[in-house]
Order: structure tokens, then C-alpha cells, then sequence
């Protein structure tokens, strides 16, 4: 069973690239891509099921290893990567009708979306932190020509930041992952599994604590940069605002998880090794940080989708507080929001996307009356707004409740009345952009391209999830999160 | 154990912290280039006397890869890259030349203080790490400064490249290298990250004309 499911999410993504980077066969294309993430999602879904049941996976040598942390992680990105893999038909399809794209661009774009999944896949399976570091670079250079897809100067500057900066951070990474590697060796001797988290999180007790706390420095900075948090956020906004949205899209809900993923598969083992308290204070410090950046530029802003790049900014700010505050219910708050955030940022960015087709900009003043000219869309994306911002009756005003609960609980009452402040006032800028371009007069000259109605049915199932996730968490679910949030507690 | 292998390896260091200096004050693109290309000759050296010296043989591939990813492969493609782009061959500073290597002076004495606690934590420390160690702490560091600091594409890529030779040195100092597989990945991803960054370079030239990374400054906010 298991030879099956790795199989399905690791191989299958690369045979995939493989087919597309071969064909220039419309169809295939699209075909081949749905089919290898439909598949991915299935087998995760299944995998969670599986470590609900037995707690762990791993494969014969030991290189590959899944636990409740890795596996919910596999489900969100699996995931989002089905829901993207099905708007994007849509999507190229039409910009490829408008003369925006060649087939060419289609090819490239299909091939390249498969090796994303594909690494970000390595860097969860992965048992070896080698590995993870491997997936995670690649990851960054598999996305770059996405990022810088339309080939204007906007989208190749944005893509040259987004590597650039990406590439900087987790090299410094690296630099943590051999500290720890050299750590580890003092203790396990040359052996090659000295590499392995799960011997590391085993030998964690005994590792040098002065060793591990510089380690954790570097790896913070590396796949802090990665996951986009401030002060090296800086390549978010370019890349979401300028990649095709479907590729914003799975970036903020699947990519961003990744980084948030391995970050937090250190923190295990350097609680471990010191004690809660110094990564926890880093990590409350580093999420308000990261908040409390985001703030100025959700007031102020002009575009849409660096609207929402902030947001995400905000979001994964929000995940390492959570984190920081280092504790059951916490940690369990922050997975959620994993979740959470995840969802409502397909629903913004994918709704973005529609918006952007419809009134051929992403501009905000250029877009208004949206219910008028694109109602489901429009309905869709105020509610992710409502949604994303914290309210009720959807998902991320549980966690985000979960997550003030527990600051309260275990003495934090300033941090989180912080947080809470950050959280209100972003509340403000969003819902004052949200209806300027939703209601008023629509004033756009271009006839609106829609795209095919079986994108709405896709975005009404997201929003669905997300009522859910607010209202009734399927018992399952809460299981994995709860057995994931055990794994951070070592 | 012969005591020449230490001492080559610490002067082989010292050499390659010279070439990163160098670089810093370099202002020629090619000559960039060329002292990036030595400056990976002198790793893969430091990489193959731990071989001969500790009997670490797995890192053998390594050596090979430095030899002919770093100092040979990347150096071409760039040194043709920056034939076919027309810039002026000049590199602009942001940062004057002797502030730079002041700046750098200061990186290396903060890279010996945070190779300190590394250093102290072993019982018996060997020369590799007392002395390799804090330069390899420095070279990447530098690395760095030099891409926050060097206004042309081509030259924050040799920054960047830098900044990995610096981290593959500590790796040789404190673990002899990482398991080769890994080596093999990594060794991967930064040939395709030079490769796609040289794509960009090109691209950005023929859309911009120029390729100052200061004109990639529209995106605000």
C-alpha cells in the first residue's frame, strides 16, 4: 500500500512533466496535469486515513516518511494543487484564445506545474533534511519561469527578485542544516542517516544546544524568506501580483505551507534540544513582525493581487505566532489556520483571476461594480474577504479564535491583544477595497471575458469547505490536526 | 597524520578569502568571473586533500563537480553571457570600493565571533575547524554583502555563487561534506539556478536594454 502512495505523489508529478515537456496536444496537456493532481489529492486523502490509523509511513529505506504533521500538510497542497490544476483549463484556455499566450507558453506552463508538485512533494516526504533542502531550492527554480510567465518586464523583474531572494535565504538554510548535521554526527557517528529527522528529533535531547540555537537562527531566516515573512518578504507581492493567478494561487496556499512545513519540523527538534522558550520568542516576534508589515500596504493599496500577497504575508505571520506561543491548543490553532488560510486564499486569488479576465485588469480602481457584471465571482469573492478577515461562520475565525484562546490561556495577553489589533485593522482595508470593487457602477469599456461556468462550481466548493471548516470540522480532520499538533509538542 | 595536509588546506583558505576580497574590489565583469572560476579551482583542491588527507573518499564526486560545474561550466556560460549582452563591461558600485572593504574587514570579525561557539563546543578541535571554518563563515558573508551591494545582474549571480562556495567550505571544515548523495542534489540545483538566473539575464537584457538591477526597481508598494 504504501509503495502505491508514494508512487501516486512522488513519481507520478514527474511522469507527468515528463509527458508534458513531450506533447503539444492541448487536451493531453490539460488532461495529463488534472489527472496527476486528482490522483495526488486521492492518495493523500487516503495516506491521511492510513496515519490516522497506524501514526506513521515510511518507506523500506527510510528515506521517505510521513507522520501527522507531514500528512495534513500533503492534503492542503494536494489539494490546492486539484483545484488550480482545474482552473487553469479554464484560464489558458482563454487567455490562449485571446491572443495573450502561445501553445508554446501552454506547454511550458503544464510541464513546469507538474515539477512544482513534484518538489514540493520531496521536500514533505522527505525524511532526510538534505533532501528537504534539495526540494525546497528546486522548488523556488521550478516556479521561476511561472512567475515571469507573460514575459514583460514586470513579470521577469518579479521573477528575478523571487529567485534571487529565495535562493539567498535558503542558502543560508543550508548553512543551518549543516550545523545540524554536525551536531548530530558527534553523536551517531559517521552514519549516513544522521541526516534523518527522525533520528535527529530521537537524538534532539543530547544535540549542543549552542550549535542548534545558531542553526535555527539560519534556518529561520532561509525558509522564513521562503514562506515570505517579514523582513524578507519583499519578492511576495511582485511574484503573486505578476504569475498567472492559478500559480499565485498554489503558491499562497500550497508552496507557502511547504516552507511553513519544514520550518516547523526544525522547531521540533530545537525545542527539543534547548527548551520552548528561545524559538518561541523568536517565532512570536518574527509573526507580529510580519503583521504588523503587512498593515500599511492593505491600507494602501492599488492592485489586487498584491492585496492579497500581503495578506498572505499577514496569514503566514499569523501561523508563526500561533507557533510561537508553544502550546497543545496553540500549536493546534496554527495548523488549522494552515488550512484555512490555504482555502480562503485559493477563493481570493482564483476570484482575482476571474476579476482580472473580466474587467482586463487587476488594478483596483479600474474594477467596480463586479456583482453586475460578474455575480457569482463577485459573491464569492466578498465572502472569501469576510472570510480571510476573520469572521463568522467560516474557518479562519476559528482558528484565529483558537489561536487568542490559547495566547490568553498561557499568559501572553499582550502579544495577543497585538494580534487581535492587526487583525481588525487589516479587517478595515480589506473590506474597504473589497467594496469598492464589488458594488458601485461598473464602468468598464472592454466586453468582460468570462470563463467557463464550471470554474464557479469549483470556487462555490472551496467556499463550501470553508462554511464547514467554520461550523462542523469533519471529527477525521480534527484527529490529524490534533496528531499533527503532537508531533510539534516532540 | 603528516602535517602538510592541514597546513595546505589553511593556506588554500587564506587563498580563497584573498580571491573573495578581490573580487569585492574588482571592476571588470570578465575579471569577476575569472576569480570566481579560481576561486572554486582552490575549493575543489581544499575538497580533494580531504580526501587524500582524512580518507573521506565519498567526496570524491564533489571535487569533480567543483572542478567542473563551478570553475569551469558556470565561468563559460557567464563569461559568453556577458559577450552577447552589451553593457559596458564596468561594474557599477552602490557601495565605493574602500567602504567595501571595510564592510568586509567587519564580516570577517563577525564571522569569527559567530564561528566561536561552534569551535568551542568540541573537545578536541582539529585546524580544519579553528581555522577553516570562521574564513568559510566569511566568504559567505561576503557573498552576500556583494549581492546587496553590486548593482549588475551578472554580478549578483557571482554573488550568489559566492555565498555557496563559503557554505560548501564550512560543510568540508565541521563534516567533511554532506552524504554524497546529497552533494549530488545540491551540486543540481545550483547548476539549474545558474543556468535559469543566465536565461533571466539574457531576457532582461533584450526587454530592458540594460542590465542594472537598479532599473528593476518599478514594482513598489
Amino acid at each position: 500500500m504504501s509503495v502505491i502512495i508514494f508512487t501516486a505523489l512522488l513519481v507520478l508529478p514527474l511522469v507527468g512533466a515528463g509527458v508534458c515537456s513531450l506533447t503539444r496536444h492541448q487536451r493531453m496537456l490539460e488532461g495529463v496535469t488534472v489527472a496527476v493532481a486528482g490522483v495526488a489529492f486521492a492518495a493523500a486523502v487516503r495516506l491521511a486515513f492510513i496515519i490516522l490509523a497506524q501514526s506513521t509511513l515510511s518507506s523500506r529505506n527510510a528515506l521517505l516518511y510521513v507522520d501527522a504533521l507531514s500528512s495534513l500538510v500533503i492534503l492542503v497542497v494536494t489539494g490546492s494543487a486539484f483545484a488550480t490544476a482545474l482552473y487553469s483549463v479554464s484560464y489558458l484556455r482563454v487567455q490562449l484564445r485571446l491572443g495573450a499566450i502561445e501553445i508554446r507558453h501552454v506547454r511550458l506552463y503544464y510541464s513546469l506545474f507538474n515539477v512544482f508538485l513534484f518538489t514540493m512533494m520531496t521536500v514533505l516526504l522527505s525524511n532526510n533534511l538534505g533532501f528537504l533542502w534539495i526540494g525546497t531550492e528546486a522548488s523556488t527554480l521550478s516556479t521561476a519561469f511561472l512567475v515571469g510567465f507573460y514575459e514583460k518586464e514586470h513579470s521577469l523583474e518579479a521573477a528575478w527578485k523571487y529567485i534571487v531572494i529565495c535562493s539567498v535565504g535558503i542558502t543560508l538554510a543550508l548553512f543551518g542544516i549543516i550545523l545540524t548535521y554536525y551536531s548530530a554526527l558527534s553523536i551517531v557517528g559517521g552514519a549516513s542517516n544522521a541526516l534523518h529527522w527522525t533520528v535527529l528529533i530521537k537524538i534532539a535531547p543530547r544535540l549542543d544546544p549552542g550549535i542548534i540555537k545558531l542553526a535555527f537562527i539560519f534556518i529561520l531566516v532561509g525558509f522564513g524568506t521562503k514562506a515570505g515573512i517579514a523582513p524578507f518578504h519583499t519578492w511576495k507581492p511582485d511574484a503573486y501580483g505578476e504569475a498567472p493567478a492559478p500559480i499565485s494561487a498554489l503558491m499562497a496556499g500550497g508552496l507557502v505551507n511547504v516552507a511553513l512545513y519544514s520550518l516547523l519540523r526544525f522547531y521540533a527538534i530545537v525545542t527539543k534540544t534547548v527548551g520552548a522558550a528561545f524559538a518561541s520568542h523568536l517565532l512570536m516576534f518574527f509573526g507580529l513582525l510580519a503583521m504588523a508589515v503587512a498593515v500599511p500596504f492593505v491600507l494602501v493599496q492599488k492592485d489586487s493581487k498584491r492585496l492579497l500577497a500581503y495578506s498572505s504575508v499577514e496569514h503566514v505571520g499569523i501561523i508563526i505566532f500561533a507557533v510561537g506561543l508553544a502550546s497543545p491548543l496553540a500549536y493546534f490553532g496554527a495548523l488549522l489556520h494552515m488550512i484555512n488560510n490555504a482555502i480562503a486564499k485559493l477563493i481570493l486569488f482564483l476570484t482575482t483571476g476571474n476579476l482580472r479576465l473580466a474587467y482586463h485588469s487587476k488594478l483596483i480602481a479600474r474594477i467596480s461594480g463586479a456583482i453586475k457584471v460578474v455575480p457569482a465571482t463577485a459573491v464569492f469573492y466578498i465572502v472569501g474577504i469576510f472570510a480571510i478577515t476573520g469572521w463568522p461562520p467560516f474557518g479562519p475565525f476559528i482558528s484565529e479564535f483558537t489561536i487568542a484562546t490559547a495566547g490568553f490561556a498561557n499568559g501572553n495577553a499582550i502579544p495577543v491583544i497585538l494580534f487581535l489589533l492587526i487583525v481588525a485593522t487589516i479587517f478595515i482595508g480589506f473590506i474597504y477595497y473589497g467594496s469598492r470593487m464589488v458594488f458601485g457602477e461598473p464602468h468598464h469599456l472592454l466586453p468582460p471575458v468570462q470563463l467557463h461556468p464550471i470554474v464557479d462550481v469549483l470556487i462555490g466548493g472551496l467556499v463550501l469547505l470553508l462554511l464547514i471548516l467554520g461550523t462542523m470540522i469533519p471529527p477525521w480532520l480534527w484527529m490529524l490536526v490534533q496528531n499533527a499538533a503532537k508531533v510539534l509538542q516532540g | 597524520m603528516d602535517q602538510t595536509v592541514p597546513y595546505l588546506i589553511d593556506l588554500l583558505a587564506a587563498a580563497i578569502l584573498v580571491t573573495t576580497f578581490l573580487i569585492v574590489s574588482s571592476r571588470s565583469l570578465i575579471f569577476y568571473v575569472r576569480l570566481f572560476s579560481l576561486q572554486s579551482i582552490m575549493l575543489g583542491a581544499v575538497a580533494l586533500l580531504v580526501v587524500i588527507g582524512y580518507g573521506e573518499t565519498h567526496i570524491l564526486v564533489s571535487v569533480v563537480l567543483t572542478l567542473l560545474v563551478k570553475a569551469v561550466g558556470i565561468p563559460i556560460v557567464l563569461s559568453r553571457l556577458i559577450d552577447r549582452i552589451k553593457v559596458p563591461k564596468e561594474i557599477d558600485f552602490s557601495v565605493n570600493t574602500t567602504i567595501s572593504l571595510l564592510v568586509c574587514g567587519f564580516l570577517v570579525i563577525l564571522a569569527n565571533s559567530v564561528a566561536e561557539p561552534i569551535i568551542s563546543s568540541r573537545p578536541v578541535s582539529t585546524a580544519m575547524v579553528t581555522k577553516v571554518l570562521p574564513i568559510s563563515i566569511s566568504v559567505m558573508l561576503i557573498g552576500l554583502f556583494i549581492m546587496t551591494s553590486r548593482r549588475k545582474a551578472v554580478t549578483q549571480i557571482i554573488g550568489l555563487l559566492t555565498m555557496e562556495n563559503g557554505v560548501f567550505l564550512s560543510g568540508l571544515s565541521i563534516t567533511s561534506g554532506m552524504p554524497m548523495i546529497v552533494e549530488l542534489g545540491i551540486f543540481f540545483d545550483i547548476l539549474v539556478a545558474a543556468l535559469i538566473l543566465g536565461v533571466f539575464v539574457f531576457r532582461i537584457n533584450r526587454t530592458f536594454e540594460t542590465v542594472d538591477s537598479d532599473t528593476l526597481r518599478r514594482l513598489r508598494h
